[in-house]
């Protein structure tokens, strides 16, 4: 069809359910009473619009996910192999690769030679993590954390990998983690969105991020991820333009409601009560959002132990001190993105850079929310939207390789509530190749999160285009034996 | 027929498409009770002239009644081929459908026009092939029943007089389990791993009914094993059969309890796997045995009363016992109250969309004072998350907050409560966290919470507690985690971690 007539359609049909009366009358006039009859996830004016409510007693109250985009190498952090040591520069065997697939970045190597870590490793705990000398603040920590070393996703390049970890679908347009989480519980804090993303940059040149992997997708728009930038103008256009005054801008605010209302009423279009619900909280948010990222009277010992980066704005450690904050204030859903992980070439020097400014503030982000009483029903997801192959991407020296894409398998820890603490949970082959035991899937670990904040996975659904949508979509299985 | 089983038994397990048919007795198997009924029914009601039926009515039906007894039967004999069977009961019962089917062909044919004539004394046979026909069926049919549900399945409830009037012994009460009154006096087997071996697994593997070639009616058959050999490696819970069945998805075809019975809960899997890690003893005691971190507040959980086969499964309840008031019935809180409560500015949230258990938040509040607090007793059954931080709340409140039985959070950081506040709150019997952070207490106000039973942490960060007195509660209050937080020397000693690292070469710039 045209889409000149599609759109005609669309026009004639709403002008027509506005205005006829008697018989579509009484359905509009029913809407109205009750429009969650009407509208899948509707709401009366002045209530925000989703469910609110989880379907059973949650461990987990609140998630910060320090997303580390670009892929970390879990071969350099966490999965120790000696056998890559002793092979080292032997080609990958074909036994272990079988054929699976590759990027075609390495698939017209004539070799694959297998690259041990240049970093040593060393066991810690009561787990006796392997933990990589890159790392020595998280090593510090392991008792807090919970280590999956088999993560495994279907995505074999980076932005179909992150939107699939972030929304369940490697295609964009379903809505983010957070937007679900947003969606199923509601906001605790009336001034502040459920959902919020902080943003830091690693190494230049790295693969960008949009805005897609927070959005609301078709979930009502309130639910979308609110960007918080570094600087003093934290999320764009909140604050009053010059000459407008806080006065002005309520009454401005006050009469469009009304408008709105009145439109409500003619078109029943339930994204009015979102927009309505936005401008308000976006009206609180002129004075929750600098009271909140205010971070001047931190003392200096905070900084210290977020590390040198704490007080440069925008940085992954200023990051994790404002999640903090953040999560403080009863924000549900804190996602960091932090990128340059993409390391193909030159590895261990990169890696060593971006460990540094990496791992103190996710350490201490963990210490710190430990000692506030937080860590008690917060959940502190770490990891990336895959991992690294075992063998070099391009040439091989003794100092020098780089590793390309391995959705195969790759670690994430999380840390908080609801986990068993200390553990390492699945295996790798001694290649570092392929899962040995107890793989989990992307949406096994979408699940389990869902499941930590009280939501059964399978009955957290929104229908749209004549079909019910779940974060999982039709997979997912809690991992039990993660759970304390 | 015992030497045809076994030679198939030898021929190893039967094919896919064996069992698929098999499965289907128990449904194919109620067509020849309804036909041969049917029949007597129609032949009973003819000859006292109650009702007039033709003759090929009845042939009809009996016609049927054999075809489908027949099938019944081999089908019946695929299913016996999954073995798991007693084999007495078994052959009696496949004896005596084998019967049915005989003896219904045999009443069909002297009633048939085609055959029926030429059967010498026919007419004679046809009344009493019925009758045995249908009496076969009767018994068939029992035994079939107690071979799916057990000997006993049919008259396990017989209420008295007539209990005592047919001979059944008295019902044994569910499963007598001794009580644990000291759980480290418990025997581990008797006690606590036979009780759930009884009440999860014995309903399908006993004397009668041992699927799996596998019985855990008794210590001596549990040791022995079933037909993939022994079920418990002693010293490696993970890797015994017993746990790891237990562990797989529930949709797995392997998966222990079948999916649709009752499940173990994690507290029952974490004792079985923790007892067999143990070396699996059947003559130890609780105290004999390593209890670790992790077991030790599942053992405790079983000495409150609650015996241990008799768990509820809680959704998130892991190997840590969940406190009893997020999973306690309550009473729908009054909407009035909650109303008053919201009016104030708190946030009002059910635990979840099933319970009453309300979680009461300040988030929004950051002006609540004492003067409100008063409110709060009007919920003090639903009441079991509270948090105050952060607000103008004094020690006030706390002579509310006191009267919360069921309160389990309790969130007081960065507020003015001091030592005098905290000794109001010995009451709270559910107590589980609280959080001073940022408040003014002392040593003195610390020795209050050694009354908290149920305490399980405390934050004292940027409080005044000191550490003698910290260390002198930790003695008595072994279970509680101190959260002392992060002292500026702290930070500087963390900080020092990361110049310990190796330090490769300088990155090289690009």
């Amino acid at each position: 069809m045209d889409i000149q007539d599609e759109i005609h359609d669309q026009l004639s049909r709403r002008t027509f359910l506005g205005q006829t009366s008697a018989g579509l009358g009484t359905i509009a006039l029913a809407s109205l009473l009750n429009p969650k009859h009407l509208f899948a996830g509707s709401s009366a004016p002045g209530e925000t619009p989703g469910l609110g409510k989880p379907h059973f007693a949650p461990k987990v109250k609140r998630v910060i996910y320090l997303f580390q985009s670009g892929a970390p190498s879990q071969l350099e952090l966490f999965d120790y192999k000696p056998r890559l040591e002793s092979m080292w520069g032997k080609d990958l065997p074909e036994s272990v690769r079988k054929g699976q697939r590759l990027t075609g970045m390495t698939a017209g190597q004539s070799h694959f030679p297998l690259a041990a870590s240049r970093y040593k490793f060393a066991q810690y705990g009561p787990s006796r993590m392997w933990i990589s000398e890159l790392l020595p603040y998280t090593s510090r920590i392991v008792n807090d954390l919970t280590f999956i070393r088999s993560m495994h996703t279907e995505a074999i390049n980076h932005d179909p990998a992150v939107t699939f970890f972030q929304t369940g679908s490697q295609q964009a347009g379903r809505p983010s983690f957070g937007s679900w989480i947003s969606y199923g519980l509601g906001s605790d804090n009336q001034n502040l969105p459920a959902f919020v993303v902080l943003l830091s940059k690693g190494r230049d040149g790295d693969q960008p991020l949009y805005a897609k992997l927070w959005s609301n997708g078709f979930l009502p728009s309130i639910h979308q991820g609110v960007v918080f930038r570094s600087g003093p103008d934290p999320v764009y256009y909140l604050n009053n333009p010059p000459g407008i005054d806080k006065a002005s801008r309520r009454r401005m605010l006050d009469y469009l409601a009304k408008m709105h209302q009145e439109q409500y009423k003619h078109v029943l279009d339930p994204e009015i009560n979102n927009r309505m619900a936005q401008y308000e909280m976006a009206y609180r948010m002129q004075t929750s959002v600098p009271e909140t990222l205010d971070i001047s009277k931190e003392p200096d010992y905070i900084f210290d132990m977020y590390g040198p980066e704490s007080r440069k704005p925008g940085t992954f450690a200023a990051n994790c001190l404002l999640a903090r904050k953040l999560i403080e204030k009863d924000v549900k859903f804190v996602q960091l993105y932090h990128q340059g992980w993409d390391q193909h070439g030159n590895l261990p020097n990169d890696i060593k850079i971006q460990t540094k400014s990496v791992d103190q503030p996710s350490a201490a982000l963990i210490l710190d929310l430990k000692q506030r009483g937080l860590l008690d029903d917060t959940l502190v997801i770490w990891g990336g939207e895959f991992g690294r192959t075992n063998y070099s991407q391009g040439k091989l020296t003794k100092d020098n390789y780089g590793r390309d894409h391995h959705p195969r398998c790759f670690t994430v820890w999380m840390a908080g509530a609801g986990i068993k603490k200390g553990m390492v949970y699945g295996e790798t082959d001694e290649f570092g190749y392929n899962i040995a035991k107890d793989p989990v899937h992307v949406h096994d670990f979408q699940a389990t999160v869902l499941h930590l904040l009280g939501m059964d996975h399978e009955k957290l659904t929104f229908k749209h285009q004549g079909r019910r949508y779940r974060l999982t979509d039709v997979h997912g299985k809690v991992v039990k034996p993660l759970l304390s | 027929m015992n030497s045809l089983s076994i030679l198939l038994q030898v021929n190893t397990s039967p094919s896919d498409w064996v069992l698929f048919f098999g499965h289907f007795h128990p449904l194919i198997v109620h067509l020849p009770i309804g036909f041969l009924i049917v029949a007597g029914i129609l032949e009973a009601g003819r000859r006292m002239g109650k009702i007039s039926v033709s003759d090929s009515a009845v042939t009809s039906v009996l016609f049927w009644s054999a075809v489908s007894a027949t099938v019944a039967c081999l089908f019946g004999y695929f299913l016996s081929l999954g073995g798991g069977y007693e084999q007495e009961t078994l052959d009696s019962h496949m004896w005596q459908g084998i019967g049915v089917a005989v003896f219904a062909w045999i009443a069909w044919a002297v009633k048939s026009d085609y055959i029926g004539d030429r059967i010498p004394f026919g007419s004679a046979l046809y009344l009493p092939a019925l009758v045995v026909a249908i009496v076969l069926l009767g018994t068939a049919g029992h035994l079939g029943g107690s071979l799916t549900h057990g000997s006993d399945y049919l008259t396990q409830y017989t209420p008295e007089p007539f209990r005592t009037l047919a001979g059944i012994p008295p019902r044994q009460q569910e499963v007598a389990i001794k009580p644990i009154t000291d759980v480290n006096q418990a025997l581990v087997y008797e006690q606590i791993v036979n009780p759930i071996l009884k009440t999860r697994c014995v309903q399908c593997h006993n004397a009668e009914k041992s699927k799996g070639d596998l019985r855990f009616d008794t210590a001596e058959m549990l040791k022995k094993g079933g037909e993939n050999g022994p079920v418990f490696i002693a010293g490696k819970g993970t890797e015994s059969e017993l746990v790891k069945r237990c562990l797989l998805p529930e949709e797995d075809d392997h998966h222990m309890p079948p999916k649709g019975k009752t499940q173990l809960t994690e507290g029952q899997i974490a004792l079985l796997t923790w007892w067999i890690d143990q070396g699996a003893p059947f003559d130890k005691k609780v105290s004999d045995l390593k209890v670790n971190d992790a077991i030790a507040p599942v053992l405790a959980s079983l000495s409150s009363g609650a015996p241990v086969g008799s768990g509820s499964r809680v959704a998130s309840s892991g190997p840590a016992p969940v406190s009893p008031v997020l999973t306690m019935k309550l009473p729908a809180p009054d909407p009035k109250a909650v109303e008053e409560l919201k009016q104030t500015g708190l946030l009002v949230l059910p635990l979840s969309k099933e319970q009453h258990q309300l979680e009461v938040s300040a988030v929004n509040a950051k002006t609540f004072s004492d003067a409100q607090a008063a409110l709060l007793p009007k919920l003090s059954q639903q009441i079991v998350w509270l948090k105050l931080g952060e607000t103008a709340v004094t020690d006030a409140t706390l002579a509310q907050v006191a009267k919360l039985k069921n309160l389990q959070k309790l969130h007081l950081e960065q507020t003015k409560v001091t030592d005098a506040g905290l000794k109001q709150l010995k009451g709270l019997p559910n107590l589980e966290y609280l959080n001073l952070y940022g408040t003014a207490i002392t040593d003195a106000g610390l020795k209050e919470l050694a009354e908290l039973k149920s305490l399980k942490t405390v934050y004292l960060w940027q409080t005044n507690v000191t550490e003698t007195a910290l260390a002198e509660l930790k003695k008595s209050l072994p279970n509680v985690e101190f959260v002392g937080g992060i002292s500026e020397q702290a930070v500087a000693e963390f900080t020092k971690a990361g110049a310990t690292e190796a330090q490769p070469d300088d990155p090289k710039k690009n």
